[in-house]
């Protein structure tokens, strides 16, 4: 119709808003630069990549049951019990060698555990039509009641061989959580972005309609997405466990705010402006890095909390109003 | 894969003796359909006259009484999507489905991708065919690479298109109202791309309101009414436009509507629009007057629904001014529409007009509760003694107002919300399909109704896609085709054909091109 370059023009306002919170990050990792040159040093940045491999993992599941469900945070799809079950698995693990059980029984039974939870959060989105907000909210919590139940929110440390090797140890001068981490990006990135299977999981987050009527089955591609969130959240659980030397109670909560935040910070570095494995990954970086930057810098830990609060509110408004443009 | 779009010359499509009742009345009365390789074939009918049924039939979706169906010499023994995907028929439906942030190489292979040997998507593959099939069969440029949200409406029509044919297994293709989006300058593009399937020896079913086109690119049509088929005719020119309206047409107006009480004074307007532009339409003037009923006519995509979102306050105005009793106002959503006397009575009551799970008096009483409460508490027995008289006038059965609104027929529903607006200071009515799916009996009854707040003098204004009930029951058209009114009539003396000829362009010598 004649209005249509509207939609054009809009689009081309909205351009630079959804590039805010990486200009964002780029200045504040600049600022750490100048203000703590130790920021840059190898063995920072080293740290910095340990450190997000568990995030990065959890983040990469998050992202599978997103694009599978769709990226409106409150319709779509959204996994918010990933941390808890990831804590559950290291919990799982952490008693376990402490009864000397066998670590491939162990591994086995984290894993399993962690599908379950993934069935039950699919089960509940799928078949009953629960929210996904909701529902993977409510499970967080029973998890965690059970994590608590298991470990009695006691600390366990373990220090079992393959435990202290694969956290002191490395290859090419690269820490094997930061190999590990790649090798599941690599995975994930495969299944997503360049199956098959990826690409019908793609089009039913991006229109149901659109997917029932090539005939893809949307709700089994939804199963699948919450299963491999749940093996995203077991995998995680090895990190943790190498980086927490155990379990700790309480372990879930910065990682889910963090997770959300990081999956979503990845919009801004696809052509397409959606969730990918890929902006997951750097997503997980950045915000670990801005942490690392406010540690090192000694701001007070309680404006860190505020610092990243913000930087939420930001992501989420410049996604609204972008998508406002499009309408 | 050009080559082997070889299927198309096989044969063409035959549907003899079609016959489909819904509830004992039949929506289709024997209808013999006949496409050849190579041929496009206009299917045309007002609405309700059997096309869309006998679509879905072809379809798979939908189970005929009583027919058969058979595709290149050979009789379908079951007609499933399945089995019609099959034998090479595509539907070029009117909604796009597409997915705003694929490429265009990934929507035209979406279900149906290319992968390496070693399982990884073939991009590349796709991409090159994608854009080779657009070049090939579609005469047209487009970068594979795109997407879908860049595009314009012809660009994504084509897509659609393409996607639907790439696997080169199509014989017939089932084009429904495909230009309904597009400029005119994109329908010929559109044009180009149908008549290049054509020469590829591939069946064409065209369906459209828009006659003008249907004579330019259509090699005979068939033409329905009422569920049986009217004529099939083996040429069509341009002339034909008049004789293809005369027999669509063929129903008499009945007397089913309500003469106005006086002749509605014209002097002083109680809204005037000046040069609006806004969502899908521009330029546009009109006046609407106390005491008289005024009609919008036009097709889907005309703007038709577009301008009476606007005048309630769902869209903005972007261009020209809007006075209400003479003062130039902004509407910047329904509740302010609300504010200054409008009122809205929507297409789709189930979902917009009516809170189905709370009774029939409190969906009366919602849009006026001040004086029914008082210190803000709602005066229970007043309440429903008001909601009441109304059901009464208004004839709602059953007559039990504590019932949930869910549970009445759609006339009744549509009563319960003329009851609300009666119930209010509302100075505009704006119906908008007023009748759809109502029956006759029913229908009697709102048309007076309608009449009755005219007879108060008060201002309505009814869109409608109903060429009978328009000239009914309206004092006056506004005739919106392609975002503009090209028509301010009286409908004394307008006929239906005059109508149609309107709305879809035919006897005035337009051409889209």
């Amino acid at each position: 119709m004649s209005d249509m370059p509207q939609p054009g023009l809009r689009r081309r306002l909205a351009f630079p808003i959804d590039k805010i919170p990486l200009l964002l990050f780029a200045a504040l990792l600049l600022f750490f630069c100048f203000q703590a040159p130790w920021f840059l040093s190898w063995q920072n940045l080293s740290v910095i990549l340990t450190q997000t491999a568990p995030l990065a993992i959890l983040c990469f599941g998050l992202a599978c049951v997103i694009i599978g469900g769709g990226d409106d945070v409150v319709s779509g799809g959204i996994d918010l019990s990933l941390p808890a079950t990831s804590v559950l698995a290291v919990a799982v693990v952490s008693i376990g060698v402490q009864l000397d059980v066998s670590i491939f029984l162990l591994a086995l039974l984290a894993v399993a555990a962690a599908l379950l939870a993934g069935l039950l959060n699919a089960l509940m989105v799928v078949r009953v039509g629960l929210p996904p907000l909701l529902a993977t909210l409510a499970s967080s919590v029973a998890i965690v009641g059970l994590t608590n139940y298991l470990a009695r929110q006691r600390r366990i440390s373990i220090d079992a061989p393959w435990l202290v090797a694969f956290r002191d140890g490395d290859l090419l001068g690269i820490p094997w959580a930061v190999w590990f981490m790649l090798a599941v990006f690599v995975l994930y990135q495969f299944l997503v972005h360049h199956s098959r299977w990826g690409q019908h999981l793609q089009a039913s987050g991006g229109s149901r309609e659109a997917a029932e009527l090539a005939g893809l089955p949307f709700k089994s591609l939804m199963l699948h997405s919450y299963l491999l969130a749940g093996f995203a959240a077991a995998l995680a659980a090895l990190t943790l466990l190498s980086r927490g030397s155990g379990s700790s109670p309480g372990a879930e909560e910065p990682l889910l705010l963090e997770m959300v935040l990081a999956t979503f910070i990845g919009t801004a570095f696809s052509r397409r402006r959606v969730v990918t494995i890929w902006g997951a990954l750097l997503g997980a970086l950045l915000v670990n890095a801005l942490s690392n930057g406010l540690a090192l810098m000694r701001v007070d830990i309680f404006w860190v909390g505020t610092v990243k609060g913000a930087l939420i509110l930001l992501v989420l408004s410049a996604a609204a109003v972008q998508r406002r443009g499009q309408l | 894969m050009t080559q082997s779009l070889h299927r198309a010359a096989a044969g063409g499509l035959f549907m003899r003796h079609i016959r489909k009742a819904f509830a004992g009345v039949a929506a289709l009365d024997g209808v013999d359909l006949t496409v050849h390789p190579g041929e496009i074939h206009g299917l045309i009918g007002e609405n309700g006259a059997g096309k869309s049924t006998l679509i879905k039939i072809l379809a798979g979706v939908c189970t005929p009484d009583d027919g058969e169906i058979s595709v290149g010499g050979r009789v379908l023994a079951s007609v499933s999507p399945a089995a019609v995907q099959q034998e090479g028929i595509r539907f070029i439906h009117q909604e796009l489905h597409l997915i705003p942030h694929f490429t265009v190489a990934e929507s035209v292979f979406i279900g149906q991708e290319r992968s390496h040997r070693w399982g990884g998507l073939n991009r590349r593959a796709m991409r090159a065919d994608s854009e080779a099939f657009f070049r090939e069969v579609l005469n047209i440029r487009l970068d594979g690479n795109r997407l879908i949200r860049d595009l314009s409406q012809a660009e994504l029509k084509l897509v659609q298109i393409a996607r639907a044919l790439i696997d080169g297994e199509a014989r017939l293709v089932v084009f429904d109202e495909p230009t309904a989006p597009l400029e005119a300058r994109e329908a010929a593009l559109l044009f180009d791309a149908i008549r290049a399937l054509k020469a590829r020896g591939i069946a064409i079913i065209y369906v459209s309101h828009y006659l003008n086109e249907i004579t330019q690119i259509c090699d005979r049509v068939t033409v329905l009414r009422n569920g049986r088929q009217v004529a099939t005719l083996d040429e069509v020119k341009a002339e034909d436009v008049d004789r293809l309206i005369a027999l669509m047409v063929g129903r008499e107006l009945t007397t089913l509507f309500a003469a106005p009480a006086a002749q509605a004074d014209t002097s002083v307007p109680w809204l005037t629009l000046e040069n609006g532009g806004g969502e899908a339409f521009r330029q546009l003037n009109m006046q609407l007057f106390p005491g008289e009923i005024v009609g919008i006519a036009g097709l889907s995509g005309s703007g038709r629904e577009q301008l009476i979102d606007t005048l309630y306050g769902l869209y903005p105005l972007r261009q020209g001014t809007l006075r209400i009793a003479g003062k130039a106002v902004k509407l910047r959503s329904p509740v302010q529409a609300i504010a200054r006397g409008i009122a809205l009575v929507p297409r789709d009551r189930r979902h917009h007009g009516l809170i189905q799970p709370l009774s029939v008096a409190d969906n009366i009483n919602i849009a006026s509760p001040q004086s029914l409460s008082r210190f803000g508490w709602e005066l229970k027995e007043k309440a429903r003694k008001n909601a009441l008289a109304l059901a009464e006038k208004l004839d709602i059965r059953p007559r039990n107002v504590r019932q949930a609104v869910r549970y009445l027929s759609g006339g009744n529903q549509q009563k319960v919300i003329l009851a609300r607006w009666l119930n209010s200071h509302s100075q505009l009515f704006i119906l908008d399909e007023p009748t759809l799916g109502v029956d006759v009996g029913a229908r009697a009854e709102i048309y007076h109704l309608t009449r009755q707040l005219a007879d108060k003098g008060r201002c309505v204004l009814v869109s409608s896609s109903d060429a009978s009930e328009l000239i009914g029951l309206c004092d006056r058209l506004l005739v919106m085709r392609r975002g503009e009114i090209v028509a301010d009539v009286p409908t004394e003396n307008l006929t239906q054909d005059g109508l149609l000829a309107l709305t879809s362009g035919g006897s005035e010598q337009e051409t889209p091109l």
